[in-house]
């Protein structure tokens, strides 16, 4: 007790460091009441001033701050002064603390919602994305062909695209001086074989191959000498299609095709056959279906006539059915055939279909 | 060709309106392009079938139309002309080669009057398009419009020995045709000759010598029937395409050769006045035989499902000309009329009755079904390749399959059609289309190399596009050529991505392995392997060999040579691969197989050596593998480095090494000791150095 008297009196201490505290946080008072003037100070500055009030804090709060040495001499203070001096030095400590506090919420707050802002990003640029590249609308058109017809349960088959004539044309009944035969129209190697002219020839490859029954679609180029020009090319894509089994009819056939075209152009799609000629069918058809454009009443795309003439189809003539090994007798069937490429044309509303084969990227990229 | 509404009308009666007969016609097989009004006509152009020879006349559609409306022909009737005299005593007609010309008449009309035709027959022949010349050329004319049979008129008096010689030309023969062309005839063709030469092509067109002018008086009138693949044949040598040869090469009706004739000189005896022959000299040795055909009514539900009544196949039949009777009630013998020369078996007719019967009226339903279709595994495997390329930003080509000459010696082919000897690999075109396009292709890459051509000049200059396709080589000789399904890739400009102006860097050569590597894993094909290689359109130093895991090689990759790059004026480098797809997709398929996940860790070491820069990372990884060191997993790359710090013929390269027990916790020194020995034997095995 005589050495505490010997000093300064404790309470003046607690004063005199609280007044000294109130000096240093002087600057730091404007964040703090109701009306806190974080407003307008950047990140940065933020940051340094948290820094400085926590250095503050340390300085007057601390294990070697005057407070918390006056907090240690509690227990030497005179029992009758004890009581009211721990208050002052807690009631004091309490005012330190809140007023830091408060100072350190709101640069917190601010520090947290301007590092918020400083990193917030433009999230309408582009994202990170590898050019995609898009499949060619032959590819596209033949695969939903050839998926319509898996589903039907029908066969993919491809064969030689140079061939003999013997499956060029002897098989399908082509006569030994039709004009498709003539050089006009087919291409010949000097070895004289031809490039196939239809796709017909698979058909041929694939019942010696597999007899009867069959069920096949053969996609596929075919070559017919052509001049380019916005309507035609001398190499296209085409795909047949056969179906031969026992009590097999005309009515199939509709059915079947009518059923493509449903899938391919919509449920409403009306599909018409008309009698016409093909040496390798007997009855022949052909078919159109009402323009998917305008529902029938005429438009650019049909000619104004409401029907969009499609492909050529048919019975099987016995003559092709004997020539790959299948008894007409007891075996009947339906062939049909249409090109991908005048589909693609049709789809897309192509003007031009030479652009089909010039694989300009500015084209290739409106397909997907 | 073009039909007169009104004519129709005179043959048909038909109450049915031009556009009302545009849809009839339409559905029994005879689709018309087009309904054009003229004054108080209508025009209607029939799209013929190649079969029906028949309909190439006003009374052939006719028929058609009467059979639609179960009406009646009206058939075209004219004066008896006024005659006088048997042909016989005026002239002679000799057939010397019957295989050619089966049948041929000639009859005379004395003193007739050439002028113009009158108006009513000039309009006629306008409105479908022909063109009048005189009376007696332009009844020939109406009648062939009318009748289908074609028929020539000569100038009796320019006739050598007034008489008629049906023979083939001798080689080198001349004949001045109606169209001014001097013609040169060869041995295998047809003519019509008088006492001396020459005076007709048979079939096809006359001679200007003997043609009608204004100063004949009498005309011999031929009517006659030709073998179709003589006229076809000579029609095609000769570049000539005329009303008579269009329809003798589809087949004419040799019954109809009197009657046609008799038409003609009653019109011309009307019109051009004059006095014919009593007859004709009708010259036809060996009548052509008459067809009969089986028919079982009951095929006609058999192939088209419709259930047609015996009376309307009857009628039917009957209103096509088509005599029928019943042998039995399940067999009919049918014999059709001369002028259907398409109809020659049982299904023939089942059309017939169908298209008149109508083929709106059969059913429509799916075959009943009694298996399941799939895509094949080539299909799927093709499908996932697409697929894959797409997603890592190519573009799908499909070109042309036949290219230039010029290219003969420009690529290295794939191995498989790769030969000793370069000249006979080419599949060459007879009769190209595009003149300079005379081989099918042996390789895909022109025609990728083209199409980059095309974008670049269209200012497009990241370009990444792949092709599928048949490429094509010469087997020995008597096999049929070798075709093989190929795949190509091409990239050259930035890797890109969408929606930025600027590539992230230019496309490298590991660009392209890497979009071939994934799009074979994607096939789950693979691995592959890449041997530096010489390759003639590739850059050397920047070219390799593609070969599947086996040693098989089936390609190419690689940057391409200044000389080929040059040659397409591309100012960039391009990449650019090829390989054997039918090779690749028969290749035989990696198993898939569950591998049981590691129980301890792998604890994995860098390793930098500087090596000589000709020594390959495969090279490196192989010697690791060689040497077999207890737990190690293998290697993998993590960088190279050459340049500044480093001498030139060195690189530095950098290897990530991983070391794992499948029975404990590998321990540090273990590792290291491992790691010492490997680096070792890096070391003494290249000269290497640790960097
Ligand atoms: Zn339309």
């Amino acid at each position: 007790m005589a050495e505490s008297q010997s000093q300064e009196d404790p309470r003046t201490q607690v004063e005199a460091a609280s007044k000294a505290f109130e000096h240093e946080f002087e600057r730091f008072a404007r964040f703090t009441g109701q009306s806190a003037a974080v407003h307008g100070l950047t990140l940065d500055h933020a940051e340094s001033e948290q820094r400085a009030l926590a250095e503050l804090r340390t300085r007057h709060l601390g294990k070697k701050s005057v407070l918390a040495n006056c907090k240690k001499s509690i227990g030497r203070v005179a029992t009758e002064g004890r009581a009211a001096f721990g208050q002052l030095v807690q009631s004091r400590e309490a005012e330190i603390v809140s007023a830091i506090e408060q100072a350190e919420t709101k640069l917190k707050d601010h520090i947290q919602s301007a590092r918020t802002l400083r990193e917030s990003i433009d999230v309408t640029l582009p994202g990170r994305r590898p050019r995609r590249g898009h499949l060619h609308p032959i590819t596209l058109v033949r695969e939903r062909l050839e998926d319509i017809f898996v589903a039907l349960g029908y066969a993919i088959e491809d064969d030689r695209e140079i061939e003999t004539d013997f499956y060029n044309f002897d098989a399908l009944n082509i006569p030994p001086n039709h004009p498709a035969r003539a050089s006009q129209d087919t291409f010949y190697t000097i070895e004289g074989l031809a490039l196939r002219s239809q796709t017909s020839t698979v058909q041929i490859h694939a019942m010696q191959r597999r007899g009867a029954p069959v069920r096949m679609i053969a996609p596929g180029r075919v070559f017919r000498r052509d001049t380019p020009d916005p309507t035609h090319n001398p190499m296209f894509f085409q795909v047949e299609g056969l179906c031969v089994d026992r009590g097999i009819t005309m009515a199939h056939l509709k059915g079947t095709v009518a059923e493509l075209l449903r899938r391919m152009f919509g449920s409403k799609t009306v599909t018409r056959f008309r009698p016409s000629y093909f040496p390798f069918t007997e009855p022949s058809a052909e078919f159109d279906f009402s323009c998917f454009k305008c529902g029938g009443s005429g438009c650019r795309i049909c000619k104004n006539s409401g029907w969009i003439e499609l492909g050529g189809s048919g019975m099987v003539h016995p003559n092709v059915l004997r020539a790959a090994g299948v008894d007409s007798d007891e075996f009947s069937g339906f062939a049909f055939g249409f090109g991908i490429d005048r589909m693609v044309g049709l789809m897309y509303e192509l003007d031009d279909i030479r652009l089909l084969f010039e694989n300009d990227v500015r084209f290739l990229e409106q397909f997907d | 060709m073009l039909i007169s509404y009104n004519w129709l009308r005179e043959l048909t009666g038909t109450s049915l309106t031009p556009l009302e007969l545009r849809e009839r016609l339409t559905m029994v097989g005879l689709a018309i392009d087009a309904v054009e009004e003229k004054d108080s006509d209508a025009v209607l152009d029939v799209e013929v079938p190649s079969n029906r020879p028949d309909c190439l006349s006003h009374m052939g559609i006719a028929r058609e139309v009467a059979l639609i409306e179960s009406g009646k022909i009206r058939p075209p009737s004219s004066k008896p002309a006024s005659a006088e005299g048997r042909a016989a005593d005026l002239t002679s007609v000799e057939i010397r080669d019957t295989d050619l010309c089966p049948r041929y008449a000639a009859r005379l009309v004395r003193d007739v009057n050439i002028a113009p035709s009158p108006a009513w027959l000039t309009k006629r022949l306008e409105e479908i398009g022909q063109r009048p010349i005189n009376n007696v050329a332009d009844i020939t004319n109406y009648v062939l419009h009318e009748l289908g049979q074609p028929l020539h008129a000569f100038d009796f008096a320019k006739l050598s020995g007034q008489r008629i010689v049906v023979r083939r030309a001798n080689a080198g023969e001349k004949l001045k045709t109606l169209d001014g062309v001097e013609r040169t005839l060869d041995a295998k063709m047809l003519v019509i000759a008088d006492a001396e030469r020459p005076v007709a092509l048979a079939g096809i067109m006359g001679g200007e010598d003997s043609e009608i002018s204004i100063q004949t008086t009498d005309v011999l009138i031929e009517s006659a029937y030709f073998n179709p693949d003589a006229v076809r044949r000579t029609a095609r040598k000769l570049g000539m395409d005329t009303e008579a040869s269009r329809r003798f090469e589809r087949g004419a009706d040799y019954e109809d050769v009197l009657r046609a004739q008799n038409r003609c000189v009653e019109l011309i005896c009307e019109i051009a006045g004059g006095v014919a022959t009593e007859d004709a000299i009708d010259v036809y040795p060996s009548p052509m035989p008459t067809r009969r055909i089986a028919f079982r009514p009951a095929r006609v539900e058999n192939l088209t499902s419709l259930n047609v009544a015996e009376t309307d196949m009857k009628f039917i039949l009957t209103g096509l000309g088509i005599a029928h009777t019943e042998e039995s009630s399940a067999v009919w013998k049918c014999v059709p009329p001369t002028w259907r020369i398409d109809i020659e078996r049982e299904e023939d007719l089942v059309e017939e009755i169908a298209r008149h019967f109508g083929y709106d009226k059969i059913d429509s339903e799916l075959p009943p079904s009694n298996q399941s279709g799939e895509l094949q595994p080539r299909e799927l495997k093709i499908r996932k390749l697409r697929r894959t390329l797409q997603t890592l930003g190519f573009d799908e080509a499909i070109n042309f399959s036949f290219i230039e000459a010029a290219h003969d010696n420009q690529f290295e082919l794939i191995p498989e059609l790769n030969t000793e000897d370069p000249e006979h690999v080419f599949i060459t075109l007879k009769n190209p289309i595009i003149e300079s396009e005379v081989r099918m292709r042996p390789t895909l890459i022109p025609g990728v190399l083209n199409s980059l051509r095309h974008n670049l000049n269209h200012g497009v200059r990241s370009v990444r596009l792949f092709e599928t396709g048949r490429i094509f080589a010469k087997l020995n000789s008597g096999e049929l050529p070798n075709e093989r399904e190929a795949l190509s890739l091409i990239a050259t400009g930035g890797a890109g991505e969408e929606n930025r102006a600027q590539a992230l860097r230019e496309t490298d050569f590991y660009d392209l392995k890497g979009s071939l590597e994934a799009a074979l894993a994607a096939m789950n094909r693979g691995p592959l392997r890449f041997t530096k290689a010489q390759v003639k359109h590739l850059r050397e130093g920047q070219s390799a060999r593609i070969l599947l895991a086996d040693g098989t090689p089936i390609g190419s990759l690689g940057r391409l040579a200044e000389s080929v790059s040059d040659a397409y004026k591309f100012r960039q480098p391009v990449y650019v691969a090829e390989l054997d797809l039918t090779r690749l997709l028969a290749a035989e398929e990696l198993p898939v197989q569950y591998a049981p996940l590691p129980r301890y860790p792998s604890v994995v070491r860098d390793l930098t050596i500087l090596v000589d820069r000709q020594i390959t990372l495969e090279e490196l990884l192989r010697t690791i593998e060689e040497q077999q060191v207890d737990d190690c997993r293998g290697a993998q790359l993590v960088g190279t480095y050459e340049g500044a710090n480093i001498p030139e013929d060195r690189r530095a390269v950098t290897l990530r090494i991983e070391y794992r027990s499948d029975e404990r916790t590998l321990r540090d020194e273990e590792v290291e000791e491992r790691q010492r020995g490997l680096i070792e034997s890096l070391l003494r095995q290249y000269s290497a150095q640790l960097h």
